[in-house]
């Protein structure tokens, strides 16, 4: 949505709910969109794990969100 | 020998098995549909055949009467149970969370319906033994038709938009009729301000349907607090309250009413004792909620703010009175009841629709 309003947006969502992302993808009519996946659980994780997967995910936040190959 | 209308079976397994490939499906047979068939459907209701009846905005899907009267002839329900479907559509899109992507949710949930009035015996609805089970077919198929109305009109199909961790098997298929005849209560649609002769359908989100044993007493509180302690249980609590339609059997029903209770006492008495020490809560790490989600966690978690009622000791697991429905179903001939354990509006009215049949048959 953000991206259609020209704004650079990137979707982050754990490896449980790539199947989910991709089909919700194909419904707004984008089925190449590219999510950034970190590993499930989310939910109970503590807070230096939490940042283990932010730090992680950050590269691939970047290149998406420039669009550097 | 009973005589078989004569017809070309390998032709009809084509068409089912095309359907099953398309993925037309919960998993079992369907029922093909010709127009003449949906004809016979869109016969009992006056509503024009485009009109939506439930939107998912964020899908950018709906469900017209169109699509809802090809799912019911494909679920196998007969032209006249349609305007039960119908008002089943009206009270999930009433209800509130079905347009909100609750089908998609890991929590699993299915809807729960709930027929009232005298629709029920015309049709054929079992309101009585094995009321949540199998062997009636316009429980079946009217339950069923919504269930397959979320995979062909919504697309709501397992491992791909329908994200439930386990789901819950009311995802075949889930309507009950209330048993007003062996009730002392009034049904619950008079409750709720309909005439006794008008028909509804009531929707609810529910995640399961726990059974109750309590063929051992005679004394009403006793049964509340066996009620109580199944809805307080710990591990229903993902937000900080719950909500539930207790379902008693008719002997429990007339338990109650032979001592005197109203459905009101029953709630308020329910209200008053479905609760969880803090320590309980403590042991479960549910102590506190989020101050991000207002989901139950533990004092200790970094998010955790105190839930509503911090400063006592017994915490009630229903927000309020009017988060517990009643409704009498099942046989009598036992002392068996279930607790529906829902997910939806905590407070505030349920969601009921008139069953309105079509002002002049098509064959009139």
């Amino acid at each position: 949505m953000l991206e259609r309003a020209g704004v650079p947006a990137v979707s982050i969502c754990t490896d449980a709910f790539v199947v989910s992302a991709r089909a919700m993808a194909g419904v707004y009519g984008m089925p190449d969109f590219e999510f950034v996946t970190i590993p499930h659980p989310i939910a109970s994780l503590d807070p230096g794990a939490i940042d283990a997967n932010v730090r992680r995910a950050i590269p691939d936040v970047v290149r998406i969100l420039t669009g550097t190959p | 020998m009973t005589e078989l209308p004569q017809v070309d079976i390998d032709e009809v397994r084509r068409v089912m098995e095309d359907y099953a490939e398309r993925g037309w499906t919960d998993g079992l047979p369907v029922m093909p549909v010709t127009e003449s068939v949906l004809d016979e459907f869109l016969a009992l209701t006056d509503l024009p055949p485009e009109e939506v009846l439930l939107a998912m905005p964020h899908l950018d899907r709906a469900c017209t009467v169109r699509t809802a009267a090809i799912n019911a002839a494909m679920a196998g329900c007969l032209p006249e149970y349609f305007p039960v479907v119908l008002a089943a559509w009206r009270a999930l899109d009433l209800e509130g969370y079905v347009g909100r992507a609750i089908w998609q949710s890991t929590t699993g949930t299915a809807p729960m319906l709930l027929v009232n009035g005298p629709v029920r015996e015309r049709i054929g609805l079992n309101s009585q033994g094995n009321v949540f089970g199998s062997g009636f077919r316009a429980n079946a198929t009217i339950g069923r038709a919504i269930r397959l109305t979320a995979i062909n009109a919504f697309g709501l199909r397992p491992h791909e938009l329908d994200q439930a961790t386990q789901g819950n098997p009311a995802k075949y298929t889930a309507c009950i009729a209330e048993n007003e005849e062996q009730s002392a209560w009034p049904a619950f649609h008079v409750e709720h301000g309909f005439d006794a002769h008008a028909s509804t359908v009531t929707a609810m989100t529910m995640r399961s349907v726990v059974h109750i044993e309590a063929r051992h007493t005679t004394v009403p509180e006793q049964l509340a607090l066996d009620l109580a302690d199944t809805i307080r249980r710990t591990g229903a609590l993902i937000h900080e309250t719950i909500s539930a339609c207790v379902a008693l059997g008719p002997e429990h029903a007339e338990l109650f009413a032979g001592a005197g209770w109203s459905k009101d006492d029953l709630r308020r008495f329910v209200f008053e004792h479905a609760l969880n020490l803090r320590a309980t809560l403590a042991a479960v790490g549910k102590d506190a909620v989020s101050g991000q989600t207002r989901w139950r966690l533990s004092s200790a978690h970094a998010d955790a703010v105190p839930d509503s009622v911090a400063d006592q000791d017994q915490v009630k697991v229903l927000g309020s009175e009017q988060a517990l429905q009643i409704v009498v179903a099942g046989a009598h001939n036992s002392g068996v009841s279930a607790v529906i354990e829902t997910f939806g509006p905590r407070g505030g009215p349920p969601a009921i629709a008139p069953v309105e049949p079509a002002a002049a048959p098509a064959s009139a």
